[in-house]
């Protein structure tokens, strides 16, 4: 197991499977970060309940540009441009998540409420990371994907809380999301996932994270009323 | 190692942009009330958030 700390001044004089790695995570996490603005801000501005909550469209998506900025310049300093991916069309995303359309409040809710949480535990992935620029960018980037979370949670929690229509409305969107969440941990048998905790680039498998992740969503689900889905139903990779 | 020009020059563009973002929102936030303050604000993250995710570097840097 890798357990040095590697700076931008060093990345060069790695061995080629590191710099892949971590080429490949600054790569997705940058996509990631901008991949959700292009999901939401063209549906979910105009069309948001309230002023406040169109402005807090916005204010999220502000930080989600942020955080792509943060990925891209730590990127930028081993010489990686990852600006490719501001104009990829959806379709294109590197995770399947990513690759579509939020168009109604309750998706945008739960996406807070489920896909941010995952954005928060792939950061989490990167406490301790072995590529040493990495880490200062964490507690800020954390701190506000925390902020999204709740608010997505508040929503989806009120919008289960009216009952009838509203809950039908919110339980469909969390069936859609639940199975993307799952997926997006990757496959559990991953060669690559190994890769990455060996070379103390992340510090969890993609099986360790998603389980984990399952038991913190679980009783949340459940705490507001709705039903969990069926964990297999849908996945791509399990 | 040197930072490459294009991620430095779009570093500091896009935290211009995400200055600019933030300070339209919280200018809003307290206003919520003066319906065309508020909407003017929107307007204006709109027209932001839409450039930004054109995501024409070329354009933006050139």
């Amino acid at each position: 197991m890798f357990a040095d700390k590697v700076e931008a001044k060093d990345f060069e004089k790695m061995d080629p499977e590191y710099q892949d790695l971590v080429r490949k995570v600054l790569t997705i996490q940058s996509d990631c970060e901008i991949g959700g603005p292009h999901l939401y801000v063209e549906s979910m501005l105009p069309s948001a309940p309230t002023r406040l909550d169109k402005l807090i469209v916005a204010r999220t998506a502000t930080e989600e540009i942020d955080h792509f900025r943060k990925f891209a310049h730590v990127a930028g300093d081993i010489g990686l441009d990852v600006s490719f991916v501001l104009s990829l069309p959806n379709q294109k995303r590197y995770v399947e998540t990513f690759r579509g359309e939020i168009k109604t409040w309750e998706d945008f809710a739960v996406f807070g409420c489920l896909i941010d949480r995952i954005g928060r535990y792939q950061l989490e992935e990167f406490i301790g990371c072995s590529y040493r620029p990495i880490e200062p960018l964490l507690p800020d980037i954390i701190n506000e994907e925390l902020g999204h979370i709740d608010y997505g949670e508040t929503q989806t929690r009120e919008l289960a809380a009216r009952g009838g229509e509203s809950k039908e409305k919110i339980q469909r969107a969390l069936d859609r999301w639940y199975t993307k969440a799952l997926d997006m941990f990757g496959h559990s048998v991953s060669a690559r996932s190994e890769r990455y905790v060996y070379w103390g680039i992340k510090r969890r498998t993609n099986a360790e994270a998603r389980q984990e992740y399952i038991k913190e969503v679980n009783p949340l689900i459940e705490s507001m009323g709705l039903s969990v889905p069926d964990p297999l139903q849908g996945r791509h990779y399990l | 190692m040197t930072q490459v020009i294009n991620a430095a020059e779009l570093d500091a563009y896009l935290l211009q942009v995400v200055q600019a973002l933030h300070r339209t929102v919280n200018y809003a936030l307290p206003r919520l009330n003066d319906e065309k303050e508020a909407d003017k604000a929107l307007e204006d993250c709109e027209e932001i958030l839409t450039l930004v995710l054109d995501g024409r570097v070329a354009d933006w840097l050139g």
